[in-house]
């Protein structure tokens, strides 16, 4: 029997975006209302199908960033992707996710990555644009709005990164 | 005499390490993996089952069997460590790696509860933040609402200041249009305020369809009668006839009396106008005949006769300031005038260009030869009778400046 490909994503984002909440819609499709932050790292696994081939996604769910406490880079170790997460509703967080790609490509190199601006269900408070998306998909950056409470947009953009890591 | 302070290096005595084991190690689940140069799982040991590694196999490659190590090996560096990581739901354990010879070495050391507390403190700490976002994003949209409002109220102020400035304007107009009704008659008036062009009074030729109408028999009758009465049957006379000329569109010269000067074609241009001055007259001497039954169940034996023409006068302003009238001059009026002086009680006198005109939509009795005063040749006269088929209707073509 051969293994399963095995890949290790890092989620990364600002506090409270809803990169444990993605995880969660991902490998278990359900959303949890109460918001849980998250200390340290919660390691989860998802088997995904491309093409003919099984991939076990190892997906990190590291703490969320914040002006208190920096990202430990550490954490990004071994990683073959990461997936920036920002929230739709919060500006900041945007600006944040742009920082720590960044911050992770001087250290780790250039990666497969994808940013998800999150909460699309949170129509009312959404202030991020079409022309924002619009600029950074022209700087070559693979974005898309998500809801981790609908699960739009979620397992397409893991499933994009997965097809981006293996090349 | 002070003692020396003990070497830092000095060893701890085997109880003091025994008492720091116990307290590192108490309620935590520990456990470790030792793999070889080729990374296979050469033994494991501890509480493995807590972490959920109970089915590991030895000499199999560790990292099939322990997913949360995949990337991490082989290490880059030693020891190595990776803090706070929830291995299975609810078990965080500090990761601790190192090398010993070719093997690598791993151990989780547990650290929920100490997990939980930093939870519990960060927790309170994002809610306060995002409580102080939500707050200031809130001001932020209470300030846009402000300015809003107040960009409202400047836009409602100007809007004033317009409805303010039209008012005025239309109250300037309507004042202007009194003033001009008070000296000409209302379709002048009402064009001239339409049409903003004053040149209309300017004088000017044109063929024109002239009317006059008088009573038969007033001056006997206002001498006779009472000045009450006199002034009852002219108010009556009059609202009969105004609100005729204006439906046929007709400019009412004058009044004088009981007498009346209508022409048409100007300012209000209409191809039709002889026909126009002949329907009307006939819908005057409708209206009069109803009015002089009723006079004469009173006593008054008044008849009304009209006189009409058709040919070029002169139009303009005639007067001077403080009192214009708009008014025609010329032998079509005069011609109007005396034809309205010869006829009888009923009868509409037209001279021979106005009966060809008008000669498929009435019925026409020829009365021969009349010499009136200020011709100096008799004139060939028709009375109208009627309409045919009692055709009354009016062609609107509406309105334009000539």
């Amino acid at each position: 029997m051969t293994m399963a490909v095995q890949k290790k994503i890092c989620m990364l984002g600002g506090f409270s975006v809803g990169k444990t909440s993605l995880v969660k819609r991902y490998v278990e499709s359900v959303f949890s209302e109460t918001y849980l932050t998250t200390v340290g790292v919660k390691i989860d696994k998802k088997a995904v199908v491309l093409g003919d081939k099984t991939v076990n996604l190892i997906l990190w769910d590291l703490a969320g960033e914040d002006d208190m406490s920096s990202l430990r880079l550490s954490y990004m170790r071994g990683a073959a992707g990461y997936m920036l997460v920002a929230d739709g509703t919060r500006p900041a967080t945007l600006e944040m996710a742009l920082s720590l790609r960044k911050r992770v490509e001087a250290e780790y190199g250039q990666l497969p990555f994808a940013l998800l601006i999150n909460k699309k269900d949170l129509t009312e408070q959404w202030t991020v644009t079409d022309a924002d998306l619009g600029k950074l998909r022209g700087d070559g950056w693979w974005v898309q709005s998500s809801s981790a409470r609908t699960g739009e947009g979620v397992d397409d953009a893991f499933a994009d990164l997965a097809t981006r890591i293996l090349g | 005499m002070d003692s020396p302070p003990p070497p830092a290096s000095a060893p701890l005595p085997a109880q003091v390490l025994e008492r720091l084991r116990t307290l590192l190690l108490a309620d935590r689940a520990v456990a470790w993996l030792r793999m070889d140069e080729a990374l296979l799982l050469a033994a494991a040991g501890g509480d493995l089952g807590a972490y959920g590694l109970d089915a590991l196999e030895p000499g199999k490659p560790v990292v099939e069997q322990v997913h949360l190590l995949e990337g991490l090996l082989p290490l880059v560096e030693s020891p190595y460590f990776v803090p706070s990581v929830e291995v299975i739901k609810g078990r965080v354990a500090d990761l601790h790696f190192w090398l010993d010879g070719g093997e690598t070495w791993l151990v989780l050391l547990e650290v929920t509860s100490e997990r939980d507390m930093a939870r519990r403190l960060q927790q309170k700490a994002y809610d306060m933040t995002l409580l102080q976002e939500r707050e200031a994003a809130l001001n932020r949209q209470l300030e846009a609402a402000r300015r809003e409002l107040e960009a409202a109220h400047e836009e409602v102020k100007r809007w004033n200041r317009t409805l303010e400035e039209r008012v005025a304007a239309q109250v300037a107009e309507l004042e202007r249009m009194n003033k001009l009704k008070r000296f000409l008659a209302p379709s002048i008036a009402e064009m001239l305020m339409s049409s903003g062009d004053e040149n209309i009074l300017k004088r000017h030729r044109r063929d024109i369809a002239t009317l006059f109408c008088d009573l038969r028999g007033f001056t006997a009758f206002s001498e006779n009668a009472e000045p009450e009465e006199v002034s009852e049957l002219l108010q009556d006379y009059h609202a009969a006839l105004v609100p005729l000329i204006q439906a046929y569109e007709g400019t009412l010269d004058r009044f004088v009396g009981d007498g009346l000067m209508v022409f048409f074609n100007d300012p209000v241009p209409c191809p039709d106008s002889t026909e126009r001055a002949v329907r009307l007259a006939v819908a005057m001497r409708e209206a009069v005949a109803a009015l002089a039954a009723a006079w004469r169940k009173r006593g008054h034996q008044v008849g009304f006769g009209i006189g009409i023409a058709q040919g070029f006068a002169t139009l303009g302003q005639i007067g001077f300031e403080g009192r214009f009238d708009y008014s025609a001059i010329g032998t079509v009026v005069n011609t109007a005038a005396r034809l309205c002086e010869q006829a009888k009680d009923g009868q509409i006198l037209v001279t021979s260009r106005v009966a060809t005109v008008v000669a498929e939509m009435a019925e026409l009795a020829d009365i021969g030869m009349l010499t009136v005063k200020g011709l100096s040749r008799p004139l060939a006269v028709s009375n109208v009778l009627g309409l045919k088929g009692g055709d009354q209707k009016v062609v609107w073509l509406g309105r334009q400046t000539h």
